[in-house]
């Protein structure tokens, strides 16, 4: 640990290059998931605040929630199996306000449950975002969908879906403006369970049929994935390079005795040190980010999830640091002895 | 008394299809405390034969034993564990670790021979072998601070700071003036007297034998006399 502490301090300047591009990285790959999660959570949020459990939906909807209809005897057979089922349907829209101002949204409805908001005929409870449009409660917004118009009652924290603002509204109303009296989704907290004709999905698999969600997190992640490779890189060839360098210390000292475990602890404290500098220096701003971002940009990052990103890079180093050790195991000290040195 | 023995020790390099031996079949012994210097024309095998009696490379046959212990049979780790706690080096550039302070690279030696002594004890004994190479003043200075002479002087140092019974010396005199030279060789006979430490040394500079107990000659893979 000293050793390893005295060389980096000796060179500072490389040492110094080589934090820089693994916080920069790490910096970058904390943003870009903090975005992920965040847009995930913009698309989605109706669907990640509820609790983990089972979707149903019609088999032959072939995976569109907006095509499917759970008919009474599927229906009937849910509740008979799962008491605590809620059924809900979810259908794209806008609403147009006193001013003739349209604005996109997203229906939700359900029978009684504990995850949405109670709502009465003719109301409406919408996601906060909506209030950035200058709608507050009590205004009257109409829908060409329907000949009444709504009231809206409330405001609920982050409930979207599809990046649009949710719109519960009762039952009766939803039935009023798709002529429809079938519910298009089940969901249960139980376990999956085959049901005639239903296909059945854990929250991941719900998430992927909103359209667009797979594909913005297919490329996020990516990124992601590629960063990690990128830094494993990095890291691989900058030790492959101080290595290089060193390949006639380290000839020498293998000559006097020093052990091969000892020269690879050496180079594994160095790429640990950089590592954790860099990554409580990415972190912290990571984190405080937040406060400068524009609030329209959807971030979200919770420690938890640093820390498996943290977790990662140390991995990640640690496979490439250790790649390029294998110099240190074949390095032969004759090819030293019969060089210069300090 | 000996220390080390070597018996009909061969060395051969495959150079294309031809083998060519570098040693044939020579003996040598070691006397405990001694200087032995060995001498010969470049290409006549002594380097290769300090080397091999290091456990620095394999050798192609015989036998090498050093108090009793069979070398030849050691697995690599097995050596290791030799030249780290019996043996000293010395090579013709001093090879310090450029990162470390002088004390260091003594501190690095001492925990390379796994020697238990308390940190009091450690700092004592560094103190001591600096005192005995004049070294003390520079304990704190990096290699790059030091002059060609005072990092060969450090290098003895670090050969000998964990009481090795025997000290190999390849051509230790080799990158120094004559006037370093005197100095470094006065400095390797007082220690092997001091701490009755035996020397195996390759040296071309004539002038540098008086400091030997005795010089073995090579010539052609072969000691000549």
């Amino acid at each position: 640990m000293k050793m390893a502490w005295k060389e980096m301090m000796k060179y500072k300047t490389r040492y110094l290059i080589l934090g820089s591009i693994i916080f920069l990285i790490s910096f970058l790959t904390l943003i870009i998931s903090g975005l992920a999660n965040g847009l995930s959570f913009d698309n989605a949020s109706l669907v990640k605040n509820m609790p983990e459990g089972t979707y149903y939906m019609e088999s032959k909807a072939e995976e569109q929630y907006n095509f499917s209809e759970i008919s009474d005897s599927q229906r009937e057979t849910i509740e008979n199996s799962h008491g605590d089922a809620v059924f809900m349907s979810i259908q794209m829209g806008e609403l147009e306000d006193e001013d003739g101002q349209k604005h996109g949204i997203t229906y939700v409805t359900a029978t009684d449950n504990e995850f949405f908001p109670d709502v009465e005929k003719g109301e409406l409870i919408l996601d906060e975002s909506i209030q950035e449009d200058g709608i507050e409660a009590g205004d009257e917004l109409s829908t060409n969908l329907m000949d009444d118009s709504f009231t809206v009652r409330d405001f609920a924290k982050q409930e979207k879906f599809s990046h649009s603002a949710v719109a519960f509204i009762h039952p009766d109303d939803f039935m009023n403006m798709y002529q429809s009296e079938k519910y298009q989704l089940a969901f249960t907290e139980d376990e999956e369970e085959d049901i005639d004709e239903m296909s059945a999905f854990n929250q991941n698999q719900f998430l992927n049929t909103i359209p667009s969600y797979s594909a913005e997190m297919l490329s996020l992640n990516m990124i992601i994935a590629f960063l990690f490779v990128i830094s494993g890189m990095l890291f691989a060839i900058f030790f492959y390079m101080i290595n290089v360098q060193k390949l006639g210390t380290y000839g020498i000292l293998k000559a006097v005795g020093v052990k091969t475990i000892t020269l690879l602890r050496l180079m594994w404290v160095q790429m640990i040190l950089i590592t954790l500098i860099s990554l409580v220096i990415a972190i912290s701003l990571s984190q405080l980010i937040t406060l400068v971002l524009p609030e329209e940009m959807p971030y979200q990052l919770a420690l938890e999830t640093s820390a498996i990103m943290a977790a990662g890079f140390f991995i990640i180093g640690f496979i490439g640091a250790t790649l390029s050790g294998v110099q240190i195991s074949k390095v032969e000290p004759m090819e030293a002895i019969n060089q210069g040195g300090a | 008394m000996s220390l080390l023995q070597i018996e009909e020790l061969e060395k051969s390099f495959k150079i294309g299809r031809n083998e060519e031996k570098i040693l044939k079949s020579v003996d040598l012994e070691l006397e405990e405390g001694r200087i032995t210097a060995l001498v010969g024309t470049s290409g006549s095998g002594k380097s290769t034969l300090l080397t091999i009696a290091a456990g620095l490379q394999q050798s192609s046959g015989g036998i090498i034993k050093f108090s009793d212990k069979d070398l030849t049979n050691m697995s690599s780790s097995q050596m290791r564990d030799v030249r780290a706690k019996e043996f000293g080096f010395v090579f013709q550039h001093a090879h310090l670790v450029p990162f470390l302070s002088v004390k260091d690279q003594l501190n690095l030696m001492i925990d390379t021979a796994e020697l238990k002594w308390s940190k009091k004890e450690k700092q004592q004994r560094i103190q001591d072998i600096l005192e005995t190479v004049d070294m003390w003043k520079h304990r704190d200075s990096d290699p790059d601070q030091l002059s060609g002479g005072e990092k060969q002087r450090v290098a003895i140092a670090r050969a000998i700071i964990h009481e090795p019974k025997l000290l190999f010396a390849d051509e230790p005199t080799a990158s120094l003036d004559s006037k370093r030279s005197v100095e470094v060789m006065e400095l390797i006979r007082s220690l092997s007297i001091e701490r009755n430490i035996t020397v195996l040394m390759v040296t071309h500079d004539e002038d540098m034998l008086v400091y030997a107990d005795r010089t073995v000659e090579m010539k052609d893979g072969k000691i000549e006399k």
